[in-house]
């Protein structure tokens, strides 16, 4: 008798700190930690971990199950089925690539557990209609639109695209060139690479001997660098480059002035917007890491913060995708609101801005309304 | 635009892929091992080119001269410690042991370098030499292709003059007659993986000035390095230069008339090509391997 007292009294004592603090939400992250993405896959990391200390303050306790994809689609989805059955997530947040999270979006509703995509821009995430699949980040149409928009008062004639054969590059090119013909834009080159070579140059002589206006180019990191290397090596000189989001819009591409400079991109979101919390989460982020936060960054905590909050005011995943579809929200990345428009579902209409590097640094030259500096057009070396 | 253009390009851009090709055909050539971790020990050869540039200040071109000796006692140790053990092994086991130490020279490098591409700018990263009728040339490129030649024509004067390429070559021609003939075999396995290993670093470092420094910059020139050394003849060390020489041609020249995004398929129809025609490669001994 005594000893069943005694075990229930233990069974007690351990089962207390259960109930004083509330169970924390369980959230998955699915993120590029290792491949070739990993470089921008840690800003999101470093963004997630920032929201989890934020929402710690807040009294959200998150208990956020991280799972590496390394960029392939086929992990992502291995990533996805692991954190739906055997951790029994409410929502999961990710993954960072276009090929990744689109597979992985193909799958939500047959788990019907949400999934947030923070910073994939492939258009067709959220085209086909899914429930439980929400985009934060602006799809891939928008990069080049807002970009097209911003030189579209100097009336370029002629446009070439450079671009990486990725889902991204793809995706964003061919929604480009729809945006190029509605402009009236003549297409003059178009070459797509794959990643990862060392010899550019006779894509880009070919793309110098169109003579193009503008020069449109996507790319992830480090090809960035060497493509802007090369088009300076060969002499490529068009009125503007505009580099759609990814490897245009890294510190370390700025820090390379020599080639970078007056360079323009896309981006979902830079440190000196007039968005709540924006410049303070950009200068909190850079004490805590020592380097600038790419958008992906501010995207990733948007994300967590959003599916958190959510989270833990909901009982089960099918109550979290009502409120998400119902909520609507106000931080780092401007209005959030996940909703239905021209073909898309439960997608955050965000406003993309434009940035141009002036001396290393980039400054936000459109929309007028965020930004504080003018576009410098046309380009010189 | 100009025919030459591409043609150029493609010869200097070849030089790079010729020196890592030749670094894993020699090894291949006298310890009758593919060398999966070559790839990963350009990488290193990369930021050993890096760090002294960005510590110790001196130019990448010009640290070669302590990247090489350091390179040759790294791949002499890893030989000594690692790849003796498994040279009478089946060549699964040889293979298993390459791509682990690579695997474990890349995730290290991730750990320690974190997974951040480093760009190595120098004063001449993107400036080029123009020539009449619009040619450019790229002047790292440039430099990187002189430096190859040089390093070539030392390795060739090597091994056909000196006592112990000859008994290089004799390894590499029958390891059990050369040891018959007094060659200590064990030694020249070591040599030869020393050697291979300066070759692979030196090709990182001479192509880190013109591409960007990542632990896992190696595997995609792993593959090209292999393709080279299988098309020029496997063991063949001057069917490796031409290899390389062939690949970065055919790469810039499909990529100028075809497109960049074809010039992997053209390369691996060439390499098929090759393959079915000739499958000793190019100058490679019929029947030399067993």
């Amino acid at each position: 008798m005594k000893k069943k007292f005694a075990s229930i009294v233990a069974a007690a004592l351990l089962a207390l700190p259960m109930l004083l603090h509330a169970a924390p939400v369980r959230i998955g992250f699915i993120n590029s930690i290792t491949g070739k993405e990993a470089q921008i896959g840690e800003n999101l990391t470093n963004g997630a971990t920032m929201a989890i200390e934020d929402l710690k303050i807040k009294g959200i306790q998150v208990e956020l199950i991280k799972e590496d994809d390394g960029g392939d689609p086929k992990n992502a989805l291995a990533a996805y089925e692991k954190l739906v059955t055997r951790d029994a997530v409410m929502g999961v947040v990710g993954p960072y690539t276009s090929g990744c999270a689109n597979v992985v979006a193909s799958r939500a509703d047959q788990y019907q557990v949400p999934l947030l995509v923070p910073a994939a821009a492939k258009e067709e995430i959220t085209m086909k209609g899914y429930r439980n699949v929400f985009r934060l980040n602006a799809p891939a149409n928008v990069y080049s639109m807002v970009l097209m928009d911003a030189v579209k008062s100097y009336k370029p004639k002629t446009i070439a695209f450079v671009y990486a054969a990725t889902d991204f590059g793809v995706s964003t090119v061919k929604t480009a060139q729809e945006n190029a013909l509605k402009m009236g834009l003549k297409e003059v080159a178009n070459e797509k690479y794959q990643q990862g070579q060392p010899d550019y140059r006779p894509s880009l002589s070919k793309v110098k001997a169109a003579n193009p206006d503008l020069v449109f180019l996507v790319s992830y990191d480090a090809d960035a660098i060497l493509l802007m290397r090369q088009a300076k090596e060969i002499g490529l000189s068009p009125k503007a480059f505009l580099g759609a989001g990814a490897g245009y819009t890294t510190a370390q591409f700025a820090q390379q002035t020599e080639i970078s400079n007056l360079v323009v991109s896309a981006t979902q979101w830079t440190d000196d917007v007039n968005w709540a919390g924006a410049a303070d989460f950009g200068s909190r982020y850079k004490a805590k890491f020592g380097k600038e936060p790419s958008y992906h960054a501010a995207c990733a905590y948007e994300a967590i913060r959003i599916m958190s909050e959510s989270a833990s005011k909901s009982k089960n995943p099918a109550a979290l995708r009502t409120a998400l579809k119902a909520g609507s929200w106000s931080g780092i990345m401007g209005p959030v609101k996940f909703a239905d428009y021209s073909g898309f579902t439960n997608q955050n209409n965000h406003p993309m801005l434009v940035q141009q590097i002036q001396n290393g640094k980039y400054e936000t030259v459109y929309p007028a309304t965020f930004s504080k500096k003018k576009l410098v057009y046309p380009f010189k070396r | 635009m100009s025919f030459l253009q591409p043609l150029l390009s493609g010869i200097l851009t070849g030089g790079v892929y010729a020196l890592a090709g030749i670094g894993m055909s020699l090894v291949f050539g006298v310890m009758n091992i593919s060398n999966f971790a070559h790839g990963d020990l350009m990488m290193l050869g990369m930021y050993l080119a890096y760090f002294a540039f960005t510590l110790l200040h001196i130019d990448p071109y010009l640290s070669l001269v302590l990247i090489l000796p350091t390179a040759f006692l790294f791949g002499y140790l890893l030989e000594r410690l690692f790849i003796n053990r498994v040279i009478n092994h089946p060549h699964q086991n040889q293979i298993l042991l390459t791509i682990g130490l690579g695997l474990i020279m890349s995730n290290t490098a991730l750990l320690a370098f974190t997974s951040d591409p480093k760009i190595l700018t120098t004063s001449y990263s993107s400036s080029a030499f123009n020539l009449p009728g619009g040619i450019s040339i790229s002047a790292p490129l440039l430099f990187s292709f002189l430096i190859t030649c040089v390093i070539i024509a030392i390795l060739y004067i090597f091994l056909s003059k000196s006592t112990t390429g000859m008994a290089l070559r004799a390894t590499s021609q029958n390891r059990e007659a050369a040891q018959l003939m007094g060659i200590n075999v064990a030694k020249m396995s070591a040599i030869a993986f020393g050697l291979g290993t300066a070759l692979a670093a030196t090709a990182g470092a001479l192509i880190a000035p013109t591409y960007y420094i990542h632990p896992l910059a190696g595997h995609s020139f792993l593959l090209k390095a292999f393709t080279i050394c299988v098309l020029g003849g496997l063991g063949s060390v001057v069917g490796a230069g031409v290899g390389g020489i062939i690949i970065g041609v055919v790469e810039a020249m499909s990529a100028t008339y075809l497109s960049s995004d074809w010039k992997d398929v053209v390369v691996f129809v060439l390499f098929l090509a090759v393959l079915l025609l000739r499958p000793q490669g190019l100058f490679g001994k019929k029947g030399g391997q067993s």
